[in-house]
């Protein structure tokens, strides 16, 4: 059955065999340089194996010869392995150029004051670099890439107005340990007409229209028993940063939704709606019983935050 | 040819090719379009409408299951089905009711697996998604597959096995390997379709990843050789370059695909000697690989102006030149130097499909031109919108695999790269706003690929209602005298 043939066009010899009519085969040998680049690649592993981690044996394994690590244990003491991977981060991180750089970076920010920071080009730098990527994996999901947040839902945090203290041991402290904003609802506490007056005295303390009736009647409430407001956010409206309680006199609107209020029905109702249901927002704990962030990177985060909102005007 | 063409549907099983073939079609168009589909959610985010069953998560098994063992399983059934009997010279084993068993078992399994996904009802193993009861009926139907195979094979009336069929073989062999180890699992009851694998943790993901590249290896590239092997000598009307080279690389080729899996978990919690052998053995498959890519294009030695007359063989070769390209690019991307790069970004995406449109949906395209017209005797209705085909494909294969090229290296040296304070210079977020032009610019290179695909369906349809024509006028004719 197999009779070589000659093809007549290249004169090469098929295997004799056919099949279906007219599959046949040439014999011709391995190309050249197929042949050489396969040894290639053999001589390639070989070597790989012998310097690798690379064959199971007697329940262990070949180690690999001339690539071995040195590195620091987290007790401190050095210790040399062959070659593998967790050795290996362990080396990069504690000698490669880049981890060296942002550790003694580290190190002279959580070692400086704010001030210190403030004051220094290149730490303020550092501070702005790191603080992006900080903010970036930890904040951002709230308070949105820009740091702007969210009417209603999530403060901004690149106004001037701190609910809980713009001064950097503040900021510290609310990273740390996270916060709880609470203000009570008032649908049962006050009625429709009272709940009116009120939020026309609100608006009437940022300069927004206002009902100067109902609004003095509402300032009653406000300063008043019935209400109760002034306790939190005092008799002149401006809040206090220990309780976290906005401030009511500038245009500044955190929950109420007026920014997206046009006419002034709209703003009455937005007020109005705030007062009606109160207010429960948590901000996580980004310290040790949270998060974990250590104290420098809590410290590079509320300065990166302080640059954020304006620098030096909010330290105060 | 039209003589022994009319003799050979007698003499051979057509009937099941034809229902193989066909239904590859439907898939392959029901898969490109969940592809498309969720390539755009990727580049616009609002298209999963908040709607559970379309969102990326449920939709892309759809579409990885609907064009691997919808289009891909279908033509390897059709084409294997076909290749066995002809270089076999004797029909198909297992009557006509086995060869519908393996038809109507494969898809039903496959509609069902993918409705079930829809619902959320998944392995959650990436191309082993299918819940257990439907890993039962495919190893049901893949053993009769195995029977009838091996069967017609036994009572061939050649003396030689021809070359397309080793490779057949190991396909069938593997994937019932691959499939029945990978899938080892136990039911949480009877009337659950949640069940848990019977391996944990790093060995686990070992399997699977064991599993997932052999699918690539043997399904996806061992059983497209196959394919291959007798289509292009066929279509070129010339012998097969070289009969050593094909035992030498689907020897190599098989033994060491089986070592590479493990190239998925580089920098993972494995072994660091697993990540060596898996490294080094991608390397070694590198030329066993290319053989195939020798032997296909040599073969048209002697005969390259087909090149110029012929849209099939452009085909055909274009087909051996991306998996000459994928299976270059896959060995680098096996060095853990490399992986440390491209690893979970769209980079291997793109390397899939240079893999998954350029070899294997264009060699099985070309085989559909070569192999339908000849089932129901008659040529194609129109060549020239093969070239439209052709053209189609091929820009859409290229755009594609740039576009990811873009996004994957890209999205790489964003995320590795440092300021001059030792920083990372990029948060997450903004890399994926980089890669927001390249995911565009896919979903447009998958479009044109999807495209070429509705134009072959109506080709193909055009074909076959006019042989049918024929078939009655000449019936009509036979009668009257």
């Amino acid at each position: 059955m197999a009779n070589p043939v000659k093809d007549p066009l290249t004169g090469a010899e098929t295997t004799g065999h056919v099949w279906d009519e007219t599959l046949q085969e040439f014999n011709n040998p391995l190309p050249r340089w197929w042949l050489w680049t396969f040894y290639g690649t053999i001589i390639f592993a070989i070597v790989y194996w012998i310097m690798y981690p690379a064959w199971p044996m007697f329940g262990s394994y070949t180690k690999g010869i001339g690539n071995n690590i040195t590195y620091k244990t987290d007790a401190g003491e050095e210790k040399s392995t062959h070659w593998n991977m967790r050795a290996l981060l362990a080396h990069d991180m504690q000698n490669g150029e880049e981890a060296i750089k942002q550790q003694e970076y580290l190190a002279k920010v959580g070692a400086a004051s704010y001030e210190q920071i403030a004051q220094d080009p290149d730490m303020s730098s550092f501070v702005r670099s790191y603080g992006v990527g900080m903010f970036g994996d930890n904040c951002a999901a709230c308070h949105q890439s820009g740091g702007q947040g969210v009417v209603g839902q999530y403060p901004n945090l690149v106004d001037d107005d701190w609910l809980w203290g713009g001064d950097t041991a503040s900021i510290e402290t609310t990273i740390r340990g996270g916060r709880l904003g609470y203000m009570p609802a008032y649908k049962s506490t006050l009625n429709e007409d009272q709940l009116n007056q009120v939020a026309n005295y609100v608006l009437s303390l940022s300069g927004e229209v206002a009902d100067a009736a109902a609004a003095a009647e509402g300032q009653k409430i406000f300063q008043g028993e019935a209400g109760g407001c002034y306790m939190c956010h005092t008799k002149e409206g401006t809040g206090m940063h220990a309780q976290g309680s906005a401030n009511l006199t500038d245009k500044i609107w955190t929950i109420a939704n007026l920014p997206a209020a046009e006419a002034p029905e709209a703003k009455l109702a937005a007020v109005k709606a705030v007062i009606n249901n109160g207010v429960q927002r948590k901000m996580p704990v980004f310290g040790a019983e949270g998060r974990n962030l250590s104290d420098t990177e809590i410290k590079v985060l509320a300065a990166y935050l302080q640059q954020m909102s304006g620098g030096a005007q909010a330290a105060q | 040819m039209a003589h022994s063409a009319a003799l050979s549907s007698e003499q051979y099983n057509y009937d099941i090719v034809k229902k193989f073939a066909i239904t590859s079609i439907f898939w392959g168009i029901l898969g490109m379009i969940a592809g498309v589909y969720i390539a755009s959610e990727l580049a616009w985010p609002f298209l999963n409408f908040d709607v559970a069953q379309i969102t990326f998560g449920r939709l892309r098994p759809l579409h990885t299951s609907g064009v691997i063992f919808g289009f891909g399983g279908n033509a390897l059934f059709a084409t294997s089905y076909y290749v066995v009997q002809r270089t076999c010279q004797t029909r198909l084993a297992g009557g006509t009711f086995w060869p519908n068993f393996t038809f109507w078992g494969w898809n039903l399994s496959v509609l069902i697996a993918g409705l079930l996904y829809l619902q959320g009802y998944t392995q959650g193993r990436e191309y082993a998604e299918p819940v257990w009861f439907i890993d039962l009926s495919i190893t049901v139907v893949w053993v009769v597959y195995f029977l009838i195979f091996t069967v017609t094979l036994i009572k061939r009336n050649q003396p030689h096995i021809y070359v397309a069929n080793w490779f057949y073989m190991s396909f069938i062999l593997a994937t019932a390997l691959l499939h029945i180890f990978n899938n080892l699992a136990v039911p949480v009851s009877l009337t659950s379709a949640t069940s848990y694998s019977l391996f944990s943790g790093a060995q686990d993901a070992m399997t699977q990843w064991w599993y997932g590249h052999n699918a690539v290896g043997f399904f996806l590239t061992a059983a497209f050789l196959g394919m291959m092997y007798y289509f292009v000598p066929k279509q070129a009307g010339r012998p097969v370059y070289s009969y050593r080279l094909s035992i030498i690389h689907f020897w190599a080729l098989s033994f060491m695909y089986m070592w590479v899996g493990t190239h998925h978990l580089h920098w993972t919690a494995i072994p660091d000697w697993t990540s060596t052998l898996a490294a080094t053995f991608s390397i070694l498959l590198l030329m066993p690989s290319w053989g195939g890519m020798i032997n296909g294009i040599m073969t048209l030695s002697g005969a390259w102006d087909k090149l110029r007359t012929d849209p099939i063989m452009m085909f055909m070769i274009t087909a051996l030149s991306f998996y000459g390209m994928s299976t270059f690019e896959g060995p680098m991307m096996s060095l853990k130097s490399v992986n440390a790069l491209s690893h979970y970004t769209d980079w291997t995406v793109g390397h899939v499909h240079s893999g998954a449109l350029g070899w294997v949906a264009m060699i099985s395209i070309a085989s559909f031109y070569h192999m339908i017209p000849r089932l129901w005797n008659t040529t194609l209705y129109s060549l020239q919108l093969v070239y439209t085909h052709f053209f189609l494909a091929t820009i859409g294969t290229i755009l594609y695999i740039t576009a990811l090229w873009v996004s994957g290296i890209g999205q790489g040296l964003m995320l590795r790269a440092f300021d001059e304070y030792g920083n990372l210079a990029y948060t997450f977020v903004e890399t994926v706003a980089f890669m927001h032009g390249p995911l565009v610019a896919r979903a447009v290179g998958g479009l044109f690929f999807l495209s070429g695909m509705l134009i072959m369906a109506y080709n193909i349809y055009m074909t076959i209602t006019r042989a049918k024509q024929e078939e009655n006028v000449s019936a009509t004719a036979a009668a009257q005298a």
